[in-house]
């Protein structure tokens, strides 16, 4: 089928576009795709669509339920929470802060990730031993807890735990690179980019890296998910933000007091983790479908 | 007149250290390529022809391989010795490696016009704009019609044939002294294979470069080469002028290999096609004496005791064989 289409169409396109194509036809990535797009949204636009400020204290509005009870009101449509802040608009901003933190600490541990499978892939040898038992070494501890000792060590704070959360992920990208490296390392193009004289530099990062990409935006788009997971973990823990930042972990330890008395406190933020850490996890199924080549039709 | 020489390798050992022995892949392998000269080196798979091009430009993966001894003279530089930032310099600029397989040899990712460019970025300072005007000016020379929006394909997008344009292009791409061209066209089919030759002599007379021509095939030989030297089991076995080589082969592989060459038609010519008896030895279990006695037709008494030395007969003419003693 795949030999017609390509004889068949009247302009070759590059097969990027075919795989977005592929993406948007496959229905849970699509799903993961829209999910992650509305919470970017939100994110961007917090100021503009946030109906309240989200450190604004009421006194007189404290633990007010969500709309649809009874006694809730159209002025905070999820309630508030036991300072009487709108829970909705810490939702919008926790996105915020969410989505950052997925970014920086995905960002770490793709750069470090990559740099490091790169290296022990293409040099082999004592390098590769070198640095995938280090990698060994922080895969066989509790994913959480080498967090949280992390953050012990630095401090608590947003920051440090986003670099924490960082670096508990370097392993899984750098033995994907590793994996594909020494995978194309192997093929023909390569002895022929060595031909031309290229330095292990180039052929690293130009020739073969870019061969590599397909798994690893699929484990970043993974990572994603589970570096907002991570931190909300740390933040629960009141490892991570810090009040009166609204973060979603947070949110939830706060709201724990009072699960009996007022669930919305908890619940909101709960499902909001549930639906963006869902999100990135089908985005990430519907690319890993649309971009592995034993995949492909 | 003499022509300079271009490339002298003497006595070049390439072994391969693996598990239960030393294989010998290249071993004392001796060749001279002059200026604006094509060099056939000819044998079976297997008989080094392919690490003898691998270790010109020093690619041969070390370890498990390494040089053994000898000396690689290009224009008189031993490159053997040449630090490896220097190799690079050397790779792709004053030698350059056409491949068998054009359809893995190109990154995949890339477009083929970028690829020529990466060479040429390599080795020379050029405004975005003249690499540009060089690509073109390469595709234009390895005829691949359109070059301006063929610059922007994929290597996917191509034919076999085309792809193989691209290789010689980016071979070509800095006006290298050298090519060599590793069974540049033993992928392709008949068709193609003659336009990649035909191509490749056009060019050979454009440019003046010379050509390391390895290859399997006899045929493509006689078309390419105006020397040739006969390899097997890791050791050159003779070499000689093309015309002398095909009209009077002294080694009794030569000879072996010319006479299974099918011939086509009907007629007193038709026969059964004739063989070389036994296969090629294994270079862990290499026989002793001559590596081709036993194979051999004509062998006498000293081929298993010592090995036969080079004999020179005249007419830059060699055989290795205890016949001609």
């Amino acid at each position: 089928m795949s030999l017609w289409a390509r004889i068949a169409s009247p302009e070759d396109r590059h097969p990027f576009f075919d795989q977005i194509e592929k993406l948007f036809k496959n229905r849970t990535g699509l799903v993961g795709l829209i999910i992650i797009i509305v919470f970017s949204l939100a994110a961007i636009f917090a100021p503009l669509i946030s109906p309240h400020d989200p450190n604004e204290n009421s006194l007189y509005d404290q633990l007010k339920p969500p709309v649809w009870n009874l006694e809730g009101s159209t002025k905070n449509l999820l309630g508030t929470d036991d300072l009487g802040r709108d829970m909705l608009s810490r939702l919008i901003y926790g996105a915020r802060v969410s989505l950052t933190l997925g970014i920086v600490s995905v960002g770490i541990a793709f750069l470090c990730g990559s740099l490091l499978g790169a290296i022990a892939g293409y040099r082999k040898g004592w390098p590769d031993n070198l640095i995938m038992r280090l990698m060994d070494i922080i895969l066989a501890f509790p994913h959480i807890l080498l967090a949280i000792v992390i953050v012990a060590y630095l401090g608590p704070g947003l920051r440090n735990a986003m670099m924490a959360i960082g670096i508990i992920n370097i392993p899984r990208f750098a033995r994907i690179v590793r994996a594909s490296v020494m995978d194309e390392y192997e093929k023909d193009y390569v002895t022929a980019a060595k031909a031309v004289g290229s330095s292990n530099r180039r052929i690293i990062f130009n020739a073969i890296f870019p061969n590599c990409l397909a798994p690893i935006i699929v484990q970043a788009s993974l990572g994603f998910g589970a570096a907002i997971l991570d931190a909300a973990g740390l933040s629960f823990l009141g490892l991570g933000a810090q009040p009166p930042l609204s973060e979603w972990g947070a949110m939830i330890a706060q709201g724990r007091a009072m699960i009996l008395r007022a669930w919305w406190v908890m619940t909101f933020p709960g499902i909001a983790i549930l639906l963006a850490v869902l999100g990135f996890n089908l985005l990430g199924d519907g690319l890993r479908d649309a971009l592995d080549p034993r995949l492909r039709d | 007149m003499t022509i300079k020489t271009l490339l002298e390798i003497q006595n070049l050992k390439t072994y391969f250290d693996v598990r239960g022995g030393v294989l010998k892949a290249v071993d004392n392998v001796s060749l001279t390529i002059k200026s604006g000269e094509t060099l056939g080196l000819v044998g079976e798979s297997g008989c080094g022809k392919s690490v003898t091009g691998a270790s010109i430009m020093r690619l041969v993966p070390i370890p498990p391989g390494r040089t053994a001894g000898g000396k690689i003279l290009f224009e008189g530089i031993d490159i053997l010795k040449l630090p490896e930032s220097e190799m690079r310099k050397v790779r792709g600029n004053k030698i350059s490696m056409i491949f068998q397989e054009p359809m893995t040899s190109l990154n995949p990712v890339f477009t083929v016009g970028d690829q020529v460019a990466e060479v040429i970025r390599l080795h020379e300072k050029l405004s975005q704009q003249e690499t540009r005007e060089r690509v073109i000016e390469t595709f234009r020379l390895v005829r691949i019609p359109a070059p301006e929006s063929r610059i922007k394909e994929y290597p996917h997008q191509m034919s076999g044939g085309m792809r193989q344009r691209v290789m010689i292009a980016m071979a070509l791409a800095c006006h290298p002294k050298l090519m060599i061209a590793d069974e540049p066209s033993t992928a392709l089919d008949v068709t193609i294979q003659a336009q990649i030759l035909d191509l490749m002599n056009q060019l050979k007379e454009e440019t003046g470069a010379s050509i390391l021509f390895i290859t399997h095939d006899l045929g493509v030989i006689a078309e390419m080469a105006q020397r040739v030297a006969v390899m097997y089991a890791g050791k050159i076995m003779e070499g000689a002028d093309v015309d002398t080589l095909f009209s009077e082969p002294k080694h009794p592989y030569t000879m072996g290999l010319m006479s299974s060459i099918p011939i086509l038609g009907i007629g007193k010519n038709q026969r059964r096609l004739s063989t070389i008896p036994g296969v090629v030895p294994s270079l862990f279990k290499l026989p002793k004496g001559c590596l081709f006695h036993d194979r051999c037709s004509v062998s006498l008494k000293e081929c298993d005791q010592s090995e036969p030395p080079m004999i020179d007969l005249g007419n830059s003419h060699f055989v290795r064989c205890h016949k001609y003693v």
